[in-house]
């Protein structure tokens, strides 16, 4: 694939450069140089240096803000994930955050055979799974992820045991497969295109031999790969879903009966569950069955949402944490005690700007923060 | 080829400059026209604008004579507020059939004249302003509308009977004020009820609402709390700095004996015919019985003074302390005055005829009262006992409570339930601790050191009905017993004093009441009119303001030699049918009454203080927001219009009109829709309250808009020194309008130039995509706006606007596409140019069997050889629902749209 195959597939030769996309991108905001307008201009000019060597190119959130207004209808996220192939193949990448762990890690899942240790979580408590069942709940790089983001304080697994508790409370005892990989999603949004799909047919063969019909995931990030994604490169012969999804069609369909929780609540809609996947109301239905649960929107909300500032850990700067800020700020000036969202790593990010405010007197921006699913656990259980 | 004329005429669709134009030129080349247009006026968009470019010809100056003239041009028949139904036949014989919306209008008598606009208590937005300014249920769209012709917007049907109008003696509009308390309209309520009632302070804090009992939504729920309504829209209103209207003056004078409230409402609609009024009062204070005889806690003096001020500031002379037959004889005053009015009203006590009855101590209750009124020094003693069950009895007893009397007690010779006096009155007296003693009457009093000092009574019981339709009561023998007591008042009930009208020749009843014609209260006598409690004895404030009423509408005829004709007076109140009770009930949720605080008993009953509290602003619109009539769209049908309209030409039962004609050719030219910008989030249109749409601009800058040509931004008043104009909103965006407006860059234009005429020095900025100025002295007029208007163009289209919250300014989010920089601009008004779309065409290319385009508009096969043409032979498209286009344009495919369906009509031949 060359620049001129990427222009014809996501269709920027439509852009009629009327700039709409910078003064959407939460980027350009704060970094007022950095415009999608003119990465896509060179695009359109043949000049491929320009795209390819450029260190911006993994800047962009992939967020899809700039997407769902523009006026062309110009795929500039895909555009940029196709881009970045390019600048791959070229040995370019993007300032890789935490040294690039996590990238590391998710290389090193991309290896067969490889010995883990998924299932250590699942031994202390009383939950429930079955090697039989239907449904597999889809762990992603949780358990890699608790190490790394201890400081912050950020306990991924926390979301998956309360994943599994929700489940388990619907009457589903799920499938916790102990060797599936990490769903690709960061490699794939950086054009690592070869790690990427190492780790989709690993996952599909893993899936496909468990005999599981139905997939949940906690992670927007997971979810929108296997839907969106991996349809592209593997075959998938089973329904995925967001546990959110699954929670509201079981309020409409059989009721759920929750415990009051009293708490006055703003929600972060996760940029892949919302803009990537339109998943809006899910959420925002499953929060407002909850008794005592008053939900408050911020400023901008839905397709509006602000996003979290980072995306893959990379490109990780002082835009990102701007951005986390003016979001934070929103979050608080709603009143609300808890910010919820349903994505781990919008969780992991704010917690990040909330612990590394530096020693310089910031604007308060400690919220309490939480994912859906915990919510919801805490509510359920009893 | 059949028919006949069918062939040699045209239909228009659409009365927009392209539909005018159209008209007029087939109807000049001598074919015969059918214009049709949906809204009541013809003009279109064109009307709405307030200048054209590139020229800033004023729009409606250029558009007026055009729409003036194919209203009266021969050959155009003009159909406005109708709609095309349907279209059979093929070309040169088309069948069409035209409904006629009923205006419930009669047209042909209609002047214009927007009398009936002023009365309308029902305010809409305003289509013509884009909803930025008002307009009424009876409405002509805009001042220079064509033809002028008032039109009532009626939806629904009004879901109750309007049964408290009819209860109301005054027939006061109840509905309207209702209604416009409501809307917030608290002056405009208070002028509407006094158009009826010339005392709405006084009576809506005492009158004894027989609409109340009738109101329909009574028969859901709970009645409409419409007295307390009433007071409440008085409260609002200063009385003292109301406006005095001038009227012209006849040289009659009438005089009225009497300034109680017959007598003022008598004189309150004979001032205002322009005739000299003058009222003879006995007592020292004018008001009559709501003066001296309801006491200060339920009327304040204060407030009756100014109700009775403004009368005077009519007119009205009002002398007191002239006793009609002592100081002045009738004869004297007949002599001198061209009409008199008696309404003396009924201040004689009546006697309980019993021993003792003499003593110090005994006193008549209306005489109590009237001392107590006027300031007179009253003792009471400790034990007070109040004869009577009405509500003179409720007032002796309370005021004695407020005199200071330690024991008071009502006694009542029936039960609770034949009580005259208003349960309310009755709940009221008991609360302040006042006991009925009930089936007990007085038979003797008992002196004690010269005065009275013990009363004897006897208890009764209820026989037969007599004649009031009551049960007798019948004292039960052996039954006695005495009570020591202080002071009696007896509150049996009042007549009127009649001796001075007697030697005058006035016929009076056996009764001792005057006699009249009850619908037009003339007397015997000529030019000698009477009314009120002297007629009909003790009976409730707003019959008197009625028959004073009556009398004045009969004594004007008098004065000007006119027949006294009877007034047409309501029906009986109607009751909503089971199954009307049940329907409503299912649309409407049961919501209780707002009741009125009281002042707290304990407090209430140290003094004179007014024990109603009267509603907050809050109350008195959630109340009023449950009257069933205001619960639909449009028209209420209060028929306030058909009361002011001196054409007669209301007429609410008219129905729809269905037409059919022969044409041989059909012109569509129905012009463009705005489209709806909410769902462009990103631009806070909804949201941010000085984010505008460019139409909506336009009214803002137009004199015939809703700020009267300023240019205000709409949060806050404020003139914007600062203004951005935002293109292509809607247009050109694949996920909305992907085609080009046409007009915006241009108007835009305008509108910059514009806000610079209106507050020179104002700086704009447009935000383009390409500046599309393609017209002649387009491209100068851009020019001009750059270097003498302080325009700026900037090449870019904003994503994002936000809004400072300090002080509401939008904040434009955009890349500056020159310097590849993304900014912002805080300005004061943001102005979005919206994409427009063609108006109606879906449902008339079904109709008419022709082809749209992928976006709506007409479908034209032949663009270089028949570019009027649709893909049906016969019809032809012209203006903005052909495609977008500008004015001149517009025009200039009219001419040809007519020229092309000539060539099909004249064809041939």
């Amino acid at each position: 694939m060359n620049l001129e195959d990427i222009i014809q597939e996501t269709k920027t030769y439509y852009c009629l450069e009327c700039g709409k996309c910078s003064s959407l991108c939460p980027i350009s905001r704060y970094d007022p140089q950095y415009s999608p307008r003119v990465m896509v201009e060179n695009a359109l000019l043949g000049l491929e240096d320009e795209i390819v060597y450029n260190k911006k190119l993994f800047s962009c959130l992939t967020c899809y803000t700039c997407q769902l207004k523009c006026p062309s209808d110009v795929d500039y996220p895909l555009f940029i994930q196709k881009a970045r192939v390019l600048a791959t193949a070229a040995g370019q990448h993007g300032d890789y955050a935490h040294s690039g762990t996590l990238q590391s890690i998710a290389m090193l899942m991309a290896r067969s055979p490889l010995k883990q240790n998924r299932l250590e979580w699942l031994k202390k408590d009383g939950y429930r799974t079955s090697e039989k069942s239907d449904v597999m709940l889809f762990i992603g790089c949780s358990p890699y992820f608790e190490p790394v983001f201890e400081d912050i304080p950020m306990r991924t697994l926390n979301i998956a045991e309360a994943s599994l508790k929700v489940l388990n409370s619907l009457g589903i005892e799920p499938l916790v497969h102990p060797d599936e990989r990490c769903c690709g999603h960061d490699a794939l949004w950086m054009g690592d295109v070869e790690t990427f799909k190492k780790l989709a047919e690993h996952n599909a063969t893993v899936i496909k031999e468990s005999g599981v019909k139905k997939v949940i995931f906690f992670c927007p990030e997971c979810y929108r790969t296997f839907k969106l994604d991996y349809p592209n490169y593997v075959k998938l012969d089973c329904e995925v879903m967001h546990i959110s999804e699954l929670l509201a069609q079981r309020l409409e369909t059989e009721g759920l009966r929750f415990n009051e929780v009293k708490r006055k609540v703003t929600y972060q809609d996760p940029c892949r569950l919302g803009r990537h996947l339109g998943i809006y109301d899910a959420p925002r239905k499953v929060l407002q069955a909850i008794p005592g649960i008053e939900l408050v929107e911020m400023e901008h909300n839905r397709e509006e949402s602000i996003c979290c500032g980072t995306s893959c850990f990379t490109n990780c700067d002082s835009y990102s944490k701007q951005i986390r800020v003016e979001r934070l700020l929103e979050a608080k000036a709603t009143g609300a005690e808890t910010l919820i969202t349903s994505c781990p790593k919008c969780q992991t990010h704010f917690r990040c700007a909330m612990v590394n405010k530096g020693e310089e007197k910031g604007p308060d921006i400690e919220i309490e923060l939480m994912d859906l699913v915990n919510l919801v656990a805490t509510s359920l259980g009893g | 080829m059949n028919g006949q004329n069918g062939h040699k005429s045209v239909l228009v669709i659409g009365g927009g400059i392209a539909g005018i134009q159209a008209s007029l030129d087939l109807a000049n080349m001598g074919f015969k026209v059918y214009l049709v247009e949906k809204s009541p006026s013809i003009g279109g968009r064109m009307a709405q604008l307030d200048k054209t470019f590139p020229t800033n010809d004023c729009a409606m100056c250029i558009l007026a004579p055009r729409m003036i003239e194919a209203n009266s041009h021969s050959n155009i028949d003009l159909y406005t507020y109708s709609e095309v139904e349907d279209v059979s036949g093929e070309v040169s014989d088309f069948k069409v059939k035209i409904k006629r919306n009923s205006p419930f209008v009669d047209w042909s008598k209609c002047t214009g004249c927007g009398l009936c606009e002023e009365g309308c208590p029902v305010i809409l937005p305003k289509e013509f302003d884009q909803g930025l300014g008002k307009r009424k249920a009876i409405f002509i769209p805009f001042p220079q509308a064509v033809p002028k012709k008032y039109t009532v917007d009626k939806r629904e049907e009004r879901p109750c009977k309007a049964a408290c109008m009819d209860a109301c003696p005054a027939h006061t509009n109840v509905l309207g004020y209702i209604k416009l308390i409501a809307e917030g309209e608290f002056q405009e309520a208070y002028k509407l009820i006094r158009d009826t009632n010339p005392l709405p302070a006084s009576v809506g804090r005492v009158c004894y609402a027989p609409c109340e009992e009738a109101c329909n939504r009574g028969q859901i729920d709970e009645p409409m709390a419409i007295r307390d309504l009433k007071r409440f829209a008085a409260d609002q209103v200063n009385i003292e700095e109301l406006e005095v209207p001038t009227v012209t003056k006849t040289d009659k004078k009438v005089a009225i004996v009497g300034s109680g409230p017959a007598g003022l409402a008598a004189a309150n609609d004979l001032a205002l015919k322009g005739h000299d009024v003058t009222i003879f009062e006995a007592l020292p204070e004018s008001g009559g019985m709501l003066r001296v005889g309801i006491p200060e806690y339920r009327l304040p003096k204060e407030i009756l003074r100014k109700e009775i001020g403004y009368i005077q500031k009519l007119g009205v002379e009002i002398r007191t302390g002239v006793q009609v037959g002592k100081d002045i004889a009738l004869e004297e005053i007949r002599g001198n005055y061209d009409a008199l009015f008696i309404a003396a009203g009924a201040h004689g006590g009546m006697r309980l005829r019993m021993e003792g009855e003499e003593l110090p101590g005994v006193i008549e209750g209306i005489r109590f009262l009237r001392a107590v009124n006027l300031g007179e020094k009253v003792e009471v003693g400790k034990k007070t006992a109040v004869i009577g069950g009405g509500n003179t009895a409720v007032d002796c007893a309370r005021t004695a409570k407020r005199l200071g009397a330690e024991e008071v007690k009502i006694v009542y010779r029936r039960s609770r339930s034949e009580m005259p006096a208003s349960a309310e009155e009755t709940a009221a007296v008991e609360e302040e601790g006042i006991p009925i003693e009930f089936l007990t009457t007085p038979t003797r009093f008992f002196p004690g050191n010269g005065k009275l000092a013990r009363m004897e009574c006897v208890k009764m019981k209820l026989g037969e009905p007599d004649a009031s339709g009551r049960p007798r009561p019948i004292p039960i023998e052996g039954s006695e017993f005495t009570t020591s007591v202080d002071t009696v008042i007896a509150a049996l009930g009042q007549a009127p004093e009649t001796e001075f009208v007697k030697e005058f020749g006035v016929s009076l009843s056996k009764r001792g009441m005057i006699e009249i014609d009850p619908e037009t209260g003339a007397t015997n006598i000529e030019g000698v009119f009477a009314g009120g409690d002297v007629v009909t004895g003790p009976a409730f404030v707003i019959d008197a303001i009625a028959a004073g009423k009556r009398a004045a509408h009969s004594i004007d005829r008098h004065l000007k030699g006119e027949p006294i004709e009877v007034k047409e007076e309501g029906k009986e109140p109607e009751k909503l049918s089971e199954e009307e009770v049940e329907d409503r009930k299912k649309r409407f949720p049961s919501q209780k009454r707002v009741r009125l605080r009281d002042e707290p008993i304990g407090e209430r009953i140290k003094d004179f203080r007014e024990v109603s509290l009267g509603y907050t602003v809050e109350e008195a619109i959630e109340e009023a927001s449950r009257c069933l009539a205001g619960q639909i769209e449009g028209c209420i049908e209060c028929h306030e219009c058909a009361k002011r309209c001196e054409a007669n030409a209301i007429a609410y039962t008219m129905q729809d009109e269905h037409i059919e004609i022969d044409v041989g050719a059909i012109i569509l030219a129905t012009g463009l829709d705005l489209y709806d910008v909410s769902p462009l989030t990103e631009y806070g249109y909804g949201k941010i309250k000085n984010v505008v749409t460019a139409i909506e601009f336009e009214r803002l800058t137009a004199a015939s808009g809703p700020t009267f040509g300023e240019l205000k931004r709409p949060s806050d008043g404020k003139i914007p020194h600062a203004i951005a104009f935002i293109q292509c909103v809607g247009s050109r965006d694949f996920k909305h309008k992907a085609y080009c407006s046409s007009v915006c860059c241009m108007h835009a234009t305008k509108e910059a130039i514009l806000a610079y005429e209106h507050h020179p020095g104002t700086k704009s900025t447009i935000f383009y995509m390409d500046l599309r100025a393609v017209g002649k002295r387009f491209q100068e007029y851009v020019t001009r706006a750059k270097e003498e208007y302080n325009v700026t163009y900037i090449r870019s289209r904003p994503g994002r606007v936000a809004v400072n919250p300090e002080n509401q300014n939008p904040i434009v989010w955009y890349e500056d596409t020159t310097t590849t920089e993304t900014k912002n601009m805080e300005v004061d008004l943001v102005v979005l140019c919206q994409a427009m779309t063609p108006r109606g065409s879906k449902e008339l290319a079904e109709m008419l069997g022709i082809e749209l385009n992928e976006y709506g508009f007409v479908e034209v096969p032949d663009k270089l050889s028949h570019p009027v043409d649709s893909t049906r032979p016969g019809i032809f498209a012209c203006g903005y629902v052909h495609s977008p286009r500008d004015i001149p344009d517009s025009v200039t495919q009219g001419s040809g749209a007519a020229a092309r369906a000539a060539e099909v009509i004249a064809g041939g031949s």
